[in-house]
């Protein structure tokens, strides 16, 4: 094939604007940058879909117009960062064919070449590992080949080659993407789009999803994104990362994707399913593995069966003791709990033998921090907890804890030492939190609490004279009287 | 002014001149940017895009009470869907300054100050 015409080429744009569509999933689950929203797939498939409907409406023998409605219409569709680049690569490449009736291979090159000048100059700091550098890799390979080759359907493989490699370098470019293990999103959208175009130039049937490479990025998303959910290795609910695969056997279960989904999410999250005619690829995270396989087993045989344990790993990550972690503060969990705050050993065993579980070590000139509190809260292993901050200052802390745990909480704002120990009298465990944070609060409110302690310096707080060396007498926190005695 | 955070262990104090900078860093990564302008066009020069040192002229901090609010003027370039570029660095902008400050912000109001028309 020597050149190509307008009616060719709005063939190859609806194969590739097809071609993306059937991927676009893919492609989402792939979008980790510039903003991990994972909705590239649908953005650009919806530009190319604009595109390719603008060129359907305007297909013309004439190559430079057919090319012209595609730009326009991916100008009105662009949707997404990969939307808007995708657009000025057609738009550049569609500026310099206006003229031509019909385009050659060497033509055809320069053409995709000036597309990604074009979209270089819109753009201030390009970001490489994108898009633009598969782009930018495919098209010089097009022009250095369209020097000896003139078959553009021998040229579109280069190209399609070229991109394939490119988009395997994006994680060297763009460290986020090494980071979690996938190629660039957009990028990859544009080889679905080259491929379709290929596809079409041979007159092929479009090319299968797959099942290998792509199983294992789309593996590395979706623990991308679990891993970013999970702050503590005991968040973690299903256990087990699974993955296999079925070969299907004559006389077994038959195969149905849907139902095959529908069944095995009873079983856990982060599913995923490829599959063609003759296997199915499973990735599962679950707490019971062995039924996953038992329930694959009747479908037919398993083969490259992998199973890891999650929770070894994530503690392995955070770098906590396992062990200690899952099972023992499974073992002996607290339905309720209650963590308060004091200054010495004393009033510390003062509080436990009214019935708090946990005392932490802190008071006036030591507050603990909201860190450790929920350190404090998790260590007892309640399922409900009423906190006790003993102090006005540790309120705050108290109640920030309360709302990062996790569990039921709740602060009852105590401020001094007795206000709690009269809190702690009112705990009812039979009651909510609510009930008990309510009762408990009345019950301090009567509290009058009266401190001694002595001056480190000369001052006049509140109209009383404070010599240093002083004692001091605080009713309610507010200093009355103060002499040597 | 700048913007102030608190929390248990004290105040943390950002000065609007960083808040700028990163957000003039984000948005001349977004795609279809080719420069900031200035919000003052007539007192600091019409035609001038500005550069890395002068972003903060661009981009305009404001605090209102608890909510942050970010005003930016920005030159894109010439036959791209303008609309959707300037979608593009608002979401780009309000997840940069979420991941590096921990901030969020209330608004992110772009004024497209100029189409530069690249010589196509």
């Amino acid at each position: 094939m020597k050149s190509i015409n307008g009616i060719q080429f709005a063939d190859m744009v609806q194969m590739g604007a097809h071609h993306l569509f059937q991927n676009a999933d893919y492609v989402d689950a792939l979008n980790v940058f510039p903003v991990p929203d994972g909705d590239t797939g649908t953005n650009m498939n919806l530009s190319m879909t604009s595109g390719a409907k603008e060129t359907a409406a305007h297909t013309h023998e004439h190559i430079g117009k057919t090319a012209q409605a595609l730009s326009k219409g991916l100008l009105m569709g662009a949707r997404g960062n990969s939307g808007v680049i995708l657009s000025q690569l057609f738009r550049g490449f569609g500026k310099s064919i206006e003229q031509l009736d019909v385009l050659n291979a060497k033509q055809f090159a320069d053409a995709l070449n000036y597309g990604v000048e074009t979209a270089y100059k819109a753009v201030m700091k390009p970001v490489e590992g994108t898009i633009l550098t598969v782009a930018k890799d495919s098209a010089r390979k097009a022009v250095e080949v369209s020097e000896d080759v003139d078959d553009i359907r021998e040229l579109m493989e280069a190209i399609v080659a070229e991109a394939k490699k490119s988009l395997d370098r994006t994680p060297d470019l763009l460290p986020v993407l090494k980071e979690v293990g996938v190629v660039d999103s957009g990028g990859q959208g544009l080889v679905f789009v080259y491929e379709g175009f290929l596809a079409s130039l041979k007159g092929e049937a479009l090319p299968s999803k797959t099942i290998g490479s792509s199983m294992d990025d789309l593996v590395s998303a979706e623990h991308h994104m679990n891993v970013q959910g999970f702050m503590d290795t005991a968040d973690i609910e299903f256990g087990f990362c699974t993955e296999f695969m079925v070969r299907f056997e004559e006389g077994k279960k038959s195969f149905d994707e849907t139902a095959f989904r529908n069944d095995l999410s009873e079983y856990g999250d982060s599913l995923l399913v490829i599959s063609d005619n003759e296997i199915a690829k499973i990735h599962i995270h679950s707490e019971t593995p062995g039924e996953v396989l038992t329930y694959g087993q009747q479908y037919g045989d398993l083969i490259k069966i992998k199973i890891e344990n999650m929770r070894q790993q994530h503690t392995e990550i955070v770098g906590e003791g396992y062990s200690s972690q899952a099972t023992t503060k499974k073992a002996e969990v607290h339905p309720y709990a209650i963590v308060t705050v004091a200054m010495g050993t004393g009033v510390s065993e003062l509080l436990k033998s009214l019935g708090a579980s946990a005392v932490i070590e802190g008071g006036q000139t030591m507050n603990p921090s909201t860190e450790d509190i929920v350190k404090a809260v998790e260590a007892v292993g309640a399922e409900r907890v009423l906190i006790l901050p003993n102090n006005k200052n540790i309120v705050m802390a108290a109640e920030q804890a309360a709302e990062i745990l996790g569990i039921e909480a709740a602060v009852v704002p105590t401020k001094t030492i007795p206000q709690g120990m009269a809190a702690i009298l009112a705990f009812n465990p039979q009651a909510t939190v609510e009930e008990n944070k309510n009762n408990m609060t009345e019950a301090y409110a009567h509290v009058k609490t009266g401190q001694v302690t002595f001056a480190v310096r000369d001052t006049s707080i509140d109209g009383v004279e404070i010599k240093k060396d002083d004692f001091m007498a605080l009713a309610e926190g507010k200093i009355v009287l103060s002499t040597l005695l | 002014m700048s913007i102030e955070l608190k929390n248990e262990f004290g105040l943390i104090d950002i000065s609007q001149d960083t808040v700028a900078q990163i957000v003039g860093g984000a948005a001349i990564e977004c795609y279809g940017i080719v420069g900031m302008a200035s919000k003052h066009q007539i007192r600091d020069g019409l035609t001038d895009i500005l550069r890395k040192e002068n972003f903060t002229k661009g981009v305009l901090v404001r605090q209102e009470k608890e909510d942050l609010h970010i005003d930016m003027y920005i030159i894109v370039s010439y036959g791209t869907k303008i609309s959707e570029i300037a979608y593009q660095v608002q979401s780009k902008v309000k997840y940069t300054l979420n991941k590096s400050l921990g901030m969020s912000v209330k608004s992110v109001n772009v004024y497209v100050q100029g189409v530069r028309v690249a010589n196509v």
